[in-house]
């Protein structure tokens, strides 16, 4: 999978190193603000409620 | 086909270390992100209240009327002395997941702050700060402060901890664990899960009030 991506990238192994590194942190920041703070509030572990 | 087996066993390999690594994250959010959501979510439902209470009297209407209540909407703050003197969170309407994760949460339908009958809080043990944290160690004699825009009320816990099971509803009835019966108490019933981390039971505190001071002589917690 990341043999694929890695020959996909255009450049030399310098620019396809930074465009990796740029995908990777754009894919942490989507989970970190986008996909977690979804799933917390539909995933539930640590249940206060009654009923 | 050796070839292929490999490369099959590689991309499944890289797949699930992947995912390995998303739910390490998930963990970490959870922990640590939801204590960042919550700890700036208090900070506007703190200020939102602080605005409400030095203006006008809008909100007093909405607390004698529990329908006016909205979802999401801090109404009060608690405090609770022996969780240290910094301890202090703003009390939004439900008990949703979404309301939670703002703060401990007023169960609808029982009654409001200082009022006959049953005033129940239920808060997460962890995540989201983890504000119910050591609700456990709460002992008799312990004291909870309610603010509202009317005044702080003080409840004093009478007993020990207990645990329930999760759809023990009747803890939450206004005369506690006596459904249908009239209520002459005022009464309030913190509640949190136990174990932590999970849904496998609810521990819960009771209190009575003994004092209301009107907000004129409103004292810190």
């Amino acid at each position: 999978m990341y043999g694929w991506i890695w020959r996909r990238l255009p450049g030399g192994s310098g620019t396809r190193a930074l465009q990796l590194a740029v995908i990777l942190i754009a894919a942490s920041l989507l989970l970190w603000y986008v996909v977690y703070p979804w799933a917390s509030l539909h995933l539930s572990f640590d249940q206060a409620g009654l009923g | 086909m050796h070839v292929s087996v490999r490369l099959y066993l590689r991309i499944s390999g890289e797949i699930l270390m992947t995912l390995g690594v998303v739910v390490l994250g998930f963990m970490a959010y959870m922990y640590w992100g939801t204590a960042m959501r919550e700890g700036s979510a208090q900070q506007t439902l703190q200020s939102e209240l602080g605005h409400q209470w030095s203006g006008s009297g809008q909100s007093l209407a909405a607390l004698t009327s529990p329908d006016s209540l909205a979802l999401g909407k801090p109404f009060a703050l608690i405090r609770i002395p022996s969780f240290g003197s910094k301890w202090q969170f703003a009390v939004v309407q439900g008990t949703g997941l979404q309301q939670l994760a703002l703060g401990p949460g007023h169960v609808p339908g029982t009654a409001l702050p200082g009022g006959i009958g049953n005033f129940a809080v239920a808060g997460h043990r962890v995540t989201a700060g983890n504000p119910f944290w050591s609700l456990p160690s709460l002992r008799s004699g312990s004291l909870v402060y309610i603010e509202t825009v009317a005044g702080t009320y003080e409840y004093k816990v009478t007993g020990k901890p207990a645990w329930v099971s999760p759809d023990d509803t009747a803890v939450l009835a206004p005369v506690p664990d006596h459904p249908g019966r009239d209520p002459r108490r005022r009464m309030i019933t913190l509640i949190t899960c136990d174990p932590p981390w999970t849904g496998t039971s609810r521990v819960i505190v009771t209190g009575v009030l003994v004092r209301a001071l009107p907000r004129a002589q409103g004292i810190e917690g």
